[in-house]
């Protein structure tokens, strides 16, 4: 794939360039943590004197508790604007050159995949920051090792590389813009909001809490979640730490298999 | 010699039957500048397309230096120039990034990619432009940026799909001298699809002419013009009774048209025919009001397998041209 370095480098160079993409893409996060994390605290429905801690799973504060899932919303949307940028190729008309030139048809998606993985990943650098920074804000109550930093890296990642593929399959045949536009916008808010991303399951109705255990935004969102929130892990949370992370790497295989195969096999103009 | 270009019975039928190539077969020697000539939806971009293994074949083959388009598609992208009929190049991206960018698919050492893009920029008048963003371009230097993309892997065949769209007839010569440059500098073969008769005429030493995906006749542009049988004569006389001497012409005449003290005639070859027909006139004193000698262009031979005129496309066809245009032209 010898057009995967090249694509990759030419996408970030469009990306850290543009002075508004930059912006709103490193300004983003830190709306999600003030915004949200102030406008939605559920704690302080309980009044004082409750014990948060239960209602958040054992967290110091609501900000604590919805890093994991603005983390992994984050990659969700980033991962979105995929599949635009293919369509934009299309229809700009770099798509035709790099179907000319000798390189991999799949080299043309995945170096999308991986640039936006690359991006997400700055854009969680910049939010786990912002959410330190503030007053009141994100809490480590056992520390913040190496396991803490390896597992966000790996849930974010994983997630990351999950949306940023199946948006680009959606897009490896498509022309129209509104059509994708409409695909995210009608599956972006049932991913969100059924999911463990910024609700404790305690709080959801249970049917809907049965639906989001099977989400991946709830499986990265909980991970991130559980290593921030306790120093050091049980057993059990081990392994449902494994389990989590386990599906998502699986999905992410999977994910990639169906990009290769689509890629290589229906690119076109 | 063995033609570097053999298509055989190349076929394209698109979703919902439509035969945009219907089973053409050519063959295109090395170093020859061949030339295809059409209406718009003729099957010229789809032919390219597919010989550039952009689009696969529904049925038929082609070989491009002994490399099958279908199985060997990678070999052939690798030797193969391409200009497309839109533009390519990232507007985001100086022209330079442009040329590096496709340089490192065909992974060509970054040091030869920055001297041979310098020398490519250099020979399209484009050097002083290369550092600055492509949205700033004009139509004319997008074009030519275009062109010089295609070369930065030195293709021994360079395809050019409607190389001058748009362009206004001063950017159009300009990029003819290019072309013809490319061919006695470097004896690139060029493949050149366009639907402007001139440029064909100036560029291609064969042309075939397409139509409805097919392949009407293919030869020089001199021998289909010679094909039409001749050169057409047009006499004005200052009265129809003058008008008569001219068709007593003992030789006999291939008159055309005759009204009105105008007559139109078709010779063989208008430059041995005329000093003779001239001296037959003025033998019986008749003077002539107007003469006029139209040698056959690409025009007629169009006309003739055809049955239409090149100019005359239908209202859809020009608006395509149009927004084609408006997209070359967009700054």
């Amino acid at each position: 794939m010898s057009g995967l370095l090249p694509l990759m480098k030419r996408d970030l160079k469009k990306w850290y360039r543009n002075p508004v993409f930059l912006l709103t893409g490193l300004i983003q996060p830190f709306f999600w943590i003030a915004l949200f994390g102030s406008a939605m605290d559920i704690t302080r429905l309980a009044g004082p004197g409750f014990n948060t801690g239960i209602i958040l799973q054992g967290a110091a504060n609501y900000i604590t508790f919805i890093v994991g899932g603005v983390l992994t919303i984050t990659a969700l949307f980033t991962g979105m604007f995929t599949g635009t940028n293919i369509i934009f190729d299309r229809r700009l008309g770099p798509m035709g050159r790099f179907l000319s030139s000798p390189i991999a048809r799949s080299s043309i998606v995945f170096s999308k995949i991986f640039s936006s993985v690359i991006r997400i990943l700055i854009q969680a650098g910049i939010l786990v920051l912002a959410a330190a920074i503030i007053p009141n804000g994100l809490v480590f109550p056992g520390g913040f090792g190496l396991v803490d930093v390896l597992v966000i890296l790996t849930a974010i990642i994983l997630i990351a590389l999950i949306f940023s593929s199946l948006f680009s399959v959606i897009a490896i045949r498509m022309r129209e813009m509104n059509t994708i536009f409409g695909i995210v916008n009608l599956i972006n808010l049932p991913l969100l909001f059924v999911s463990y991303a910024m609700f404790p399951k305690d709080f959801m109705a249970s049917w809907l809490s049965n639906i989001a255990a099977y989400n991946p935004v709830s499986w990265s969102a909980e991970s991130i979640r559980m290593v921030i929130i306790n120093g050091s892990l049980t057993a059990s949370q081990w392994s449902s730490l494994g389990l989590w992370l386990g599906a998502l790497a699986l999905l992410a295989g999977l994910m990639i298999v169906i990009t290769y195969i689509m890629a290589e096999k229906e690119i076109r103009d | 010699m063995e033609p570097i270009i053999k298509v055989e019975n190349l076929t394209k039928i698109y979703k919902g039957g439509v035969r945009a190539v219907d089973s053409i077969s050519f063959e295109i020697n090395e170093g020859e500048v061949y030339g295809l000539l059409g209406p718009n939806g003729a099957g010229k971009t789809t032919t390219i397309n597919m010989l550039t293994t952009r689009l696969s074949p529904t049925s038929g083959n082609a070989m491009i230096s002994g490399h099958d388009i279908i199985r060997h598609s990678l070999d052939i992208r690798k030797m193969i120039g391409v200009v497309p009929q839109d533009l390519t190049a990232d507007e985001d991206l100086s022209g330079m990034e442009n040329l590096l960018m496709v340089a490192s698919f065909y992974d060509i050492p970054r040091s030869i990619a920055i001297e041979r893009s310098k020398r490519l920029l250099e020979m399209v008048d484009l050097l002083e432009a290369s550092m600055r963003q492509v949205r700033q371009y004009s139509g004319g230097m997008r074009k030519r940026l275009e062109l010089i993309i295609g070369l930065i892997n030195e293709p021994r065949v360079l395809f050019l799909d409607e190389p001058t769209l748009g362009l206004d007839v001063q950017t159009r010569t300009t990029m003819w001298d290019y072309i013809k440059d490319l061919r006695k500098n470097y004896g690139m073969t060029i493949i050149l699809t366009s639907h402007y008769l001139e440029e064909i005429d100036a560029l291609a030493d064969r042309v075939s002419i397409v139509d409805h995906g097919k392949i009407l006749i293919t030869g020089t542009p001199t021998e289909l013009k010679a094909s039409l049988k001749g050169d057409i004569i047009s006499f004005g006389f200052r009265s129809a009774s003058d008008s008569q001497a001219v068709l007593e012409y003992p030789k006999g005449l291939d008159v055309i048209s005759s009204a009105d003290g105008m007559v139109k005639v078709r010779v063989e070859n208008a430059d041995e025919s005329l000093p003779e027909l001239m001296s037959f006139l003025f033998q019986r004193g008749i003077k002539l009001h107007t003469l006029s000698v139209q040698k056959p262009s690409l025009d007629e031979v169009f006309l003739q397998y055809t049955g239409r005129s090149l100019r005359e496309e239908g209202p859809a066809d020009r608006m395509k041209v149009m927004m084609n245009m408006r997209r070359v032209r967009r700054t």
